[in-house]
Formats: structure tokens, C-alpha cells, sequence
């Protein structure tokens, strides 16, 4: 079974090269529909604005952090069941337990490769499809 | 919540698990999984069901090692299965008997052992970033030009953010908000760094961030020293990243800079921090005396936090886990902590009366000493007595004085950050450099001489420095140095701004004044002459006007800062080599040295830095044209007279200029010769304000009494000049 290459994913990065950086690394997946935001607040708005189909987030952000921002989204009755993808910098226990317990979909360790990434969607993807 | 519940909690976990289809534990299972385990883990200890507590509290480490990727899926499961099954007859046996017969420990030894975790071990689980972090160098967007542009402009606009922040920092330095934001930009720079292949600069921002979550997470105090560091750090990240976009344009990038310097000072701030500076907390204590182990800690700590919350000394006794004699000797030791400083802080304002109050003391027992009656007794053991008082008196006042003296080092340290800022803005690389940070001053001139100094650190880094292409040029080092000294000299503190850039131009000095009409084309002045030129009023030589100086606010008003503090200033220069700013203010605003004179029956006090001369002029140098104001030649220069008698309508000795003394006074911008009968000589004296309702009488600053008991007023010659000048 194919992943959808035309789902919608929003990516939440406070660092405007990171969000390129990810972009790029999608696109070489075949993801190219694409939306940014630069801190939770922002996602926050987008989320309820427009339908997004996955959410790739980084965990350290000003105004409003990855794990504050999964927790808003796993509140919500019209996005808990919303994919998110954590970007961590280095697999650190607290983070990671803490992002797992707020009900992250899957997290991955930067730096990663286009093939890391599309794995990770497409994994967590067919988990939720099943 | 009873044991059957308890069981059933277990057993939702146990129906999930059962209903997997895939021999896999994800992420978001996990999850739930972790959640529901606390659950248990919480329960069961308020139930007291030991065995439930370990086995869950073991189930949770291992779903957390499978979700951090520690531990081979396929045997993550097959334990957790097992262990599962295991919690499950754990919580029958609690249910059914209120105990569970058998034994866990088996089971909890092999998952350990599979785990590769001792229970104690567990904090430090903090994992390297499994195999999948690795970058493949086809798929890293290595060298993509457009990211890498991206990635130096925003890189350099983030990591200028943790200048700003870090002055924050400096004042609350628990803010963790702060610390976040400074550790935010390095992390920032870090993630791009890695997924651009840039090594150097990954590494460094590493090493960086690790310091900052340190000191984050208490571990680390946040001391200037550490802030140093971290600010060396951001610009040598920054030099790095400048490298990089010499690199892309083309330019030369000269040789990689080594960090190898900052990395170990960086290495040695993590380890030195160790023991924190903090006073250890009861429950360390006791586990350092081996009273308590760390779980018995843990479990009391938690516990002393349930209602009805209980200090955890009170916890300890009750569970019998310490005797009440342990914790009251831990007690003591922890107080001792905290006491075990040679420093204590007091309000300044104890201590400005208790200064104001010794020199009280010293003025009352100089007038008994010098009181005639006393003399006349004749009595030698009074008087040695009295003598024996003079000199302790003026020992504790010399000792007081020097409570409210602190070291110019914080000074100095603002005075460095703001060099690196403004050298940012100017695109100049200087280095600090300070001498003497112990140098002590009164604490109430600190603030005050802070503006004048703030001034003249602005004018050495905009116009003194050059930018490291000019320096380059003329075969100096691309960074230059501004270098800060204090000493003490007499009863003054000294300091010293001085740079090693381009030194002051004389010649331009010159014919600006000349241009100004400051001096004329034929007078010949000495190097010093000159450079105090730019000292007078609306005197700038700089071509533009820049953020930082300029403005049309000169040196000159600098010098009156300065003065108003009692202080002198002076500058030395040699083009192309540098220029120092020399400035010496009074220790302390609370003693003057003054000058007495004496006027008809009334003595007054004169500060003696604006005092220039004193002359007895011949009858020649006196000028008196009719309607116009009277005049001195002094030594070629034509100065008004002011006469101290007509100013305070006194009955004066002498009103001939050649019979009277004349002081030459030095107010701003202008001399006057103020005219008194006679000198009586030179003392240190305490000032006292005059009280609310005198505070505006002019030409007065203050009074003093002196040595024989008499009230002297203190005289201010710029509101001296100023009332000649209305008269």
C-alpha cells in the first residue's frame, strides 16, 4: 500500500532554514504540498483554519514549544487524531518519554535523510489507516 | 481505589496488548501504555502493593528504552509480554490475598540484565542518537548554496539574539525563560549545521547548548564567568559562520579557527560547576551520611508532598527510615552551610548613617581636643587620654569608610559588554582588556561615574578604533585591544580607558579649533594642549555622525560629568598608536579636601580641584575699565576679578587686589580670580548638606565643620561665576 504523496503537511519550525531543510528532504520524498509555521501559535492557527493531514514539528520554540503544541492538538476533539511527527536533536530520555506520553505519533533524531523521513510518514500513516 | 481496581487497571493494559497485530510495540501505544503503567505504579504505591509498584515501575523502563530504540523491538515485546502476564498475577495475588506469594525478582533480573539497566543507573539513560542519525552523504542537501545562504544570514541574526538576552540573563540569572532563549539560537544552529555537514560549527553549537541546559537544569550557576564564556562562544560561532560566507562569495577565508581553546574552557566550566554552590539539600545530606539510601529519598520525598504535606525530616522519623538525632544532625550541617560565608549584606543605608554618623565623631573629638578649656587644665592624663581617643577615632573611620567600598570589577564587566556590542554595530573586532578589577570605590560613585565612562568607551570604539581593514593597513593586528585599568593614587581612584587604534590627529585637531575660533592660527600649543582641545564644548572631528558618538555632544560634556563628581580627566594620544582617556575621581563623595580662606570674620571651604593658582598679583596686572568688569593679567591671560565680600556683602581686610589673595578658580569652561583676604590652610573635611531649605542658595554646595568646631560653608565656583556674572 502507497502513502498518499499528496497529503497536506505542516511543518513548525522557529528557524526559517530548518523549515527549508525539511522541505527540501520531503520533496525528494515526494511530498511537495506543503504549509510552515514558525512556532506553535502560529500551527495553532493554521490547524484551525485549514485541514493539514500531518505535522512535522520541532520540539524547542519560542512562544509556544512541540510538546505544548501536542498537547493542544491531542485536546482538541477535531485534531486528536491528527499525525505528529516530533524533530528532537538528539534522542534524549525526558524529551522523548514526555513527547511519547503526550501521544506523539512517531519522533525523529535530527539530522535525517529524505529515506528516514518517508519512512516515518509512511510508517505512521498505515499504523493510523489500520 | 482497591485492589480490584487496581487489577482492572492492570488488566486494561493486558486487553490492549492482547489485541496487537503486529509483534510491535509503537510509538503511540507506548504511549498510552506509559500513561496507564503510572497509573498503576501510583496506585499501587498508595496501596502499599510493593510488588505492583516494582514490576510496573520496571515496565514503564523498559517501554521507554523500546521507544527510545535501546532495546531490539521483537525482544522489547516478548519481555513486555511476559512481564505483562506477570503484572497480572501480581495483582490476583493482592486482590485475592491482599500479598502475592511468589516472586518478581527473577523476572525483574533478566529484564535488567536485557536492558542493560541497573535500577540505580537509570537517570543517566540519556542516549547517544541511534544508528538511523546517520547522515548518508548522498541524501544530506550538502552544499546546497541557497540553504547555506539562508542558514548564515539567519544563523548570524539568531545567535546576535543571545547578546540581547544574555544582558537579561546577567540580571536574573534564574530566569529559566532567559536561559532558554540563549539556549534556543545554539540549538537552533546546531539542527541546520547538522543536516548542512558543517562539522565545526555543529560540534561547537553542541557543546555550547549542553553548557546552557546545564545550567538550565541547576546544575550549573550562572556566573559571570559563565556568561563570559558563552559570549566568546557566540562570536566565535559567529566567526565561523562569517567564514563560511567569505567561502560562498569567493573571498578569501582565511585559516579555520581554532576552537580547541574555547571547547576546554567549556569542558572545564561543566565539571568545575560540580558541586554547586548551592547549600545541599536535607535528604543529600543524609544519603551522603549513608542515614537513608537514594529510593528510601525518593519514596520519602514523594510522600512528604501528599497531603497533609509533612517536611521530609518529619517523613523520615515517621517511617523510621532516620532517628530524630540523624536528621537533627543533618540539620545543623546543612545550616552550617549556609552560614559558612565571610560575607554578610547589609542595607546601604545602615551603612551610609553609620558613615555619616563617624564623621560626626570625628569633628566632635577634634573640637574637645582642640577646646581651650582642656588645655588649660593641664591635666597630662586627660590629655594623653584625649589624644589615645584622636587616633581611634580616626581609625574607625578610616575602617567604615572602606564598608561601602566595592571593587570597580562590575564596572568594568558592564563596560566590556558594552564594548562588544558596539563593535558589533561598527563592524570593529576589539578585544577587552582589564587591569585592576579589585580596585575598590565607594559604592554610591559607582553609578555615577558609570555615564561619563560609558561615554568614553562609545568615543574610543567609534572613533578611536579603526575597522580591521584600516588596521590591517597600517600592519597592526585586525583586532584591537581597549583596555581597562584602575588603580589607587592619593585619595583617588584612577581609570584608564585606552586603545590601541589611531590615535588622536592633532593636525586636525588644530585647524578645527583654529576654524572654531578656539584658538588662533599663530599660537603654538603643546601635544597635551592639543588633545585637551577636544575637550571644549561643541568639539567633534569625527566626519560623520554615527549611532554611536558624535551627535554634536562632545568630550566637553564628559569633562563636566566628570568634574561634577570632583574628578579631573586628561588624554593622551600618539597618532597611530592609541589614545588614553585619564580620569581620577575622589574615592568617595562624602570627604572634600578643601581649601580654607578667610573673608572679613568668615571662613569658607574652596574644593581644591578647581583651584589653579593662588597669586598675590602685582598692582600692574590689575585692569579696571570704567563700567566694564575688573581684570587680572595672570600670566598673559586677562581673568574677571570676583570679590567674595561684594558676592556675600562682608566687611573684608583688604580690598586691593595687590594686598588680598587671589584664588584662581577654574569653573566650566572659564577661569575667574576670586578675590579673599587671606589663606588658612588645607583641610579634609566631611561634607553635610544644608538641609532642604537651603539646598538652592547659590554658590554654595555645602557646609563643614572644622577643625575648631566652626560651621564652614563649601563653596561651588560655577555658582560663584554664575552670580558674578548676574551682578
Amino acid at each position: 500500500m502507497d502513502v498518499n504523496k499528496s497529503l497536506k503537511i505542516l511543518i513548525v519550525d522557529d528557524f526559517a532554514t530548518m523549515r527549508k531543510v525539511i522541505r527540501n528532504l520531503l520533496k525528494q520524498g515526494g511530498f511537495e504540498n506543503v504549509v510552515e509555521a514558525e512556532d506553535g501559535v502560529a500551527a495553532l492557527k493554521i490547524l484551525q483554519s485549514q485541514k493539514v493531514d500531518f505535522v512535522i514539528s520541532d520540539w524547542n520554540m519560542p512562544n509556544m514549544s512541540g510538546l505544548e503544541l501536542l498537547k493542544a492538538v491531542r485536546g482538541s476533539d477535531e485534531l486528536k487524531e491528527l499525525p505528529f511527527l516530533m524533530v528532537t536533536a538528539e534522542a534524549l530520555k525526558d524529551n522523548v518519554v514526555a513527547a511519547v506520553k503526550a501521544g506523539v505519533s512517531n519522533y525523529i533524531v535530527k539530522p535525517f535523510t529524505a529515506e528516514v523521513l518517508t519512512e516515518k510518514i509512511e510508517k505512521i500513516v498505515k499504523s493510523m489507516a489500520a | 481505589m482497591d485492589y480490584g481496581e487496581l487489577r482492572r487497571e492492570i488488566d486494561a493494559i493486558a486487553s490492549s496488548f492482547l489485541f496487537l497485530e503486529k509483534k510491535e510495540i509503537e510509538i503511540p501505544l507506548a504511549g498510552q501504555f506509559l500513561n496507564q503503567l503510572e497509573d498503576v505504579t501510583k496506585h499501587a504505591d498508595a496501596l502499599e502493593a510493593g510488588e505492583t509498584k516494582r514490576l510496573s515501575g520496571a515496565l514503564s523502563q523498559l517501554l521507554e528504552k523500546v521507544v527510545l530504540e535501546g532495546v531490539n523491538a521483537e525482544k522489547g515485546y516478548g519481555l513486555f509480554e511476559r512481564g505483562i502476564v506477570l503484572l497480572q498475577s501480581v495483582g490476583d495475588g493482592y486482590c485475592n490475598a491482599g500479598r502475592y506469594d511468589g516472586s518478581i525478582d527473577g523476572y525483574l533480573g533478566e529484564l535488567a540484565a536485557a536492558i542493560g539497566l541497573a535500577p540505580a543507573a537509570e537517570e543517566k539513560a540519556a542516549s547517544e542518537p541511534p544508528p538511523t542519525a546517520q547522515t548518508t552523504p548522498e541524501a544530506a542537501p550538502a552544499r546546497d548554496e541557497s540553504l547555506l545562504r539562508d542558514f548564515i544570514t539567519e544563523g548570524l541574526e539568531y545567535i546576535g539574539e543571545i547578546e540581547m538576552n544574555i544582558l537579561n540573563l546577567e540580571q536574573e540569572p534564574e530566569n529559566k525563560d532567559y536561559i532558554n532563549a540563549i539556549f534556543r539560537p545554539f540549538h537552533s544552529v546546531k539542527g541546520v549545521a547538522s543536516f548542512l555537514n558543517l562539522d565545526a560549527i555543529r560540534t561547537l553549537a553542541h557543546d555550547l547548548e549542553t553548557l546552557l541546559d546545564r545550567a538550565r537544569n541547576g546544575i550549573l550557576a550562572v556566573t559571570p564567568e559563565l556568561i563570559d564564556l558563552i559570549l566568546d562562544g557566540s562570536d566565535t560561532l559567529k566567526a565561523m559562520i562569517g567564514q563560511l560566507r567569505d567561502e560562498l562569495e569567493g573571498r578569501e577565508a582565511g585559516e579555520p579557527i581554532d576552537t580547541s581553546d574555547l571547547v576546554r574552557r567549556i569542558k572545564l566550566a561543566e565539571t568545575g560547576a560540580e558541586q554547586p554552590k548551592q547549600p545541599k539539600k536535607l535528604g543529600s545530606i543524609l544519603v551522603e551520611e549513608g542515614v537513608i539510601n537514594e529510593q528510601e529519598l525518593e519514596v520519602a520525598l514523594e510522600r512528604s508532598q501528599e497531603p497533609p504535606a509533612r517536611k521530609l525530616g518529619e517523613t523520615l522519623i515517621s517511617e523510621g527510615l532516620a532517628s530524630p538525632k540523624d536528621v537533627s544532625r543533618a540539620l545543623r550541617k546543612q545550616a552550617q552551610q549556609v552560614t559558612d560565608s565571610n560575607t554578610i549584606r547589609v542595607d546601604i543605608k545602615k551603612l551610609d548613617d553609620l558613615i555619616d554618623m563617624m564623621g560626626e565623631l570625628v569633628i566632635t573629638q577634634s573640637m574637645i581636643r582642640q577646646s581651650e578649656t582642656l588645655q588649660n587644665l593641664g591635666d597630662r592624663k586627660l590629655v594623653r587620654d584625649i589624644s589615645q581617643l584622636a587616633s581611634i577615632t580616626s581609625e574607625l573611620q578610616r575602617s567604615s569608610t572602606v564598608l561601602r567600598m566595592i571593587p570597580i570589577k562590575q564596572t568594568f564587566q558592564r563596560m566590556s559588554r558594552l564594548v562588544r556590542d558596539l563593535s558589533k554595530n561598527g563592524g570593529k573586532q576589539i578585544n577587552v582588556v582589564t587591569v585592576g578589577e579589585d580596585t575598590e570605590i565607594d559604592r554610591n560613585m559607582v553609578d555615577e561615574i558609570y555615564n561619563p565612562l560609558v561615554h568614553m568607551i562609545r568615543n574610543a570604539v567609534d572613533h578611536g578604533m579603526e575597522s580591521p581593514e584600516d588596521r590591517i593597513k597600517a600592519g597592526k593586528p585586525e583586532k584591537g585591544t581597549i583596555k581597562l585599568k584602575a588603580f589607587h593614587r592619593g585619595g583617588n581612584i584612577v581609570i584608564e580607558i585606552s586603545d590601541d587604534g589611531r590615535g588622536l590627529n592633532r593636525e586636525k585637531i588644530r585647524q578645527k579649533a583654529i576654524k572654531n575660533g578656539l584658538i588662533s592660527a599663530s599660537d603654538t600649543l603643546t601635544d597635551l594642549e592639543v588633545n585637551r582641545l577636544i575637550l571644549l564644548p561643541g568639539f567633534s572631528t569625527a566626519e560623520k555622525i554615527t549611532d554611536v558618538s558624535g551627535r554634536g555632544v562632545g568630550m566637553d560634556v564628559v569633562k563636566q560629568a566628570v568634574e561634577k563628581l570632583r574628578g579631573k580627566m586628561d588624554i593622551q594620544s600618539a597618532e597611530g598608536k592609541g589614545t588614553a582617556f585619564v580620569t581620577s575621581f575622589p574615592l568617595t563623595m562624602a570627604i572634600i579636601d578643601g581649601m580654607i580662606v578667610k573673608v572679613g570674620n568668615e571662613r569658607y571651604i574652596l574644593p581644591t580641584v578647581a583651584i589653579r593658582q593662588l597669586i598675590r598679583p602685582d598692582r600692574t596686572a590689575y585692569n579696571c575699565i570704567v563700567g566694564e568688569a575688573e581684570t587680572i593679567n595672570v600670566m598673559g591671560r586677562l581673568l574677571p576679578l570676583v570679590r567674595l565680600h561684594d558676592l556675600f556683602e562682608i566687611e573684608p581686610v583688604h580690598r586691593n587686589p595687590w594686598e588680598a589673595t587671589l584664588v584662581v578658580m577654574e569653573g566650566e569652561k572659564r577661569s575667574k580670580c576670586l578675590l579673599v583676604d587671606e589663606i588658612l590652610g588645607k583641610e579634609e573635611v566631611v561634607i553635610k548638606n544644608l538641609g532642604e531649605s537651603l539646598k538652592r542658595v547659590k554658590g554654595v554646595s555645602g557646609g563643614a565643620i572644622l577643625g575648631d568646631g566652626n560651621v564652614g560653608l563649601i563653596l561651588d565656583p560655577e555658582g560663584l561665576f554664575e552670580m558674578a556674572e548676574t551682578n
